[in-house]
């Protein structure tokens, strides 16, 4: 009697742990969307007048990497150069040493997971586990070591801004001087792409030419 | 016709004995005032914010806060018992822009905390366990099941604890009929939850204020 008070309780603690609830369910789309900026504290971004960008989005990721010109890239692509003309930067082809380079990529990742199994739930009909009734009283499940594995998978925007106005001749690179991530939802429908851009850009205060 | 009339006076001069056997019998006190017995009650209402947790996280109220308490009532005018309990705060932010070490991070900040606390409580009442209303003081201890989500935008921090907590709270039962076995609880609790980590540096303060339901038995 006093177990069976203590087993509804911790059965009790079960069912509130169940009821877990989903507090974005009325996220809207564009509030979803996360835009994280990074940069270089130490560089004048002022100096550089002229930029150029890659011709393709790169595709990063750990299922392997490549190029991508899709509707939504070159719309992506076109939406970053505008951006930048409007700052008051020059658009210049790579062949005429620009001051930056910008590098656009989606990266793209998938995870695997293993959960492993039972889930908690416990039917009663064969004596259901706790001490009541049924066939078997007393005696709960012994669960085979089942394991189920779920995909999860992740894509963003991933902007970086090259210096080659100042090379690392030393270490014989190009540094990195400004980045930004672009993560949420709808972000390769093409339809938020304006504003995804603008956004990253407007945070990014010191990107101008004066 | 002597024994008869013996036997006669023998009855009528007991009768008042039989006759007042019954009115004692009733006038005794009620079993719950004379033996422990138990006490189930369900509460439901509001959670309240306070202190650093609802100035520096989430100051928005919220009615998603219930709990059960099994309750053995002692003689004396006290009680221990258990009480399980579930609330969730949620407040969602306009769009903002953190500066955090990773860069700056424009988002919209949804904040969610998910407590689960399991407390021993102790009470002390201010009236007899059969009186129509019985007021009554509370301390409680146990452990509390946290779940600290912050979203930004759909991506999540979170952080799942198990922590110190710990209340205090003054309330009344009301019975709904005299000597039933079903009343209502009204109850304001103070209840302090220890975590440190991020926005939460100095513990979850709120104040559960919620009516209920008991039952109780012997």
């Amino acid at each position: 009697m006093k177990y069976t008070k203590i087993l509804g309780l911790m059965a009790l603690i079960g069912v509130f742990a169940a009821c877990q609830n989903d507090p974005l369910k009325d996220l809207t789309v564009e509030d979803s969307q996360v835009f994280i900026t990074n940069h270089d504290e130490s560089v004048n971004f002022t100096q550089f007048k002229t930029f150029s960008i890659v011709d393709s989005v790169l595709i990063i990721g750990n299922q392997g990497s490549g190029t991508s010109l899709s509707d939504t890239d070159i719309q992506f692509l076109n939406t970053v150069i505008q951006k930048m003309k409007n700052l008051g930067y020059q658009y210049v082809s790579p062949k005429e040493n620009p001051n930056v380079g910008i590098n656009v990529a989606q990266v793209r990742n998938a995870y695997l997971n293993v959960v492993s199994q039972p889930n908690p739930y416990y039917g009663n009909y064969w004596g259901g586990g706790f001490g009541g009734g049924g066939y078997f009283p007393g005696y709960g499940y012994g669960y085979p070591s089942y394991y189920s594995y779920v995909q999860t998978r992740e894509a963003y925007w991933y902007l970086e801004m090259l210096d080659f106005k100042n090379p690392d001749v030393q270490n014989e690179q190009y540094n990195v001087i400004w980045s930004a991530m672009i993560r949420g939802n709808g972000l390769f429908d093409g339809v938020d792409t304006d504003t995804m851009v603008q956004s990253v850009f407007d945070q990014s205060s010191y990107l101008k030419i004066n | 016709m002597n024994i008869i009339k013996t036997l006669l006076l023998g009855i009528i001069l007991s009768a008042p004995a039989f006759a007042q056997q019954n009115p004692q019998l009733y006038n005794l006190p009620s079993p719950y005032d004379r033996y422990s017995h138990y006490v189930a009650t369900v509460r439901g209402g509001a959670g309240i914010p306070i202190g650093p947790f609802s100035s520096s996280y989430i100051d928005k109220p919220t009615l998603r806060n219930y709990s059960f308490s099994v309750d053995w009532v002692l003689q004396k005018p006290i009680s221990i018992g258990v009480e399980v309990g579930k609330t969730f705060y949620s407040q969602r932010l306009p769009r903002a822009i953190y500066q955090t070490t990773d860069g700056d991070i424009s988002a919209v900040q949804t904040r969610t905390i998910d407590l689960m606390p399991i407390q021993g409580v102790i009470s002390y009442y201010f009236a007899k366990p059969n009186a129509m209303i019985r007021p009554y003081i509370q301390a409680s201890v146990g452990a509390d099941l946290l779940n600290y989500s912050l979203y930004y935008g759909s991506l999540a921090d979170q952080l799942q604890s198990v922590k110190l907590t710990y209340g205090g709270a003054a309330g009344a039962k009301f019975l709904f009929k005299r000597d039933g076995s079903v009343g209502a609880d009204i109850r304001i609790k103070y209840n302090q939850t220890s975590l440190n980590y991020d926005y939460v540096d100095k513990g979850v303060g709120q104040i559960n204020a919620t009516v209920g339901l008991f039952y109780r038995w012997w």
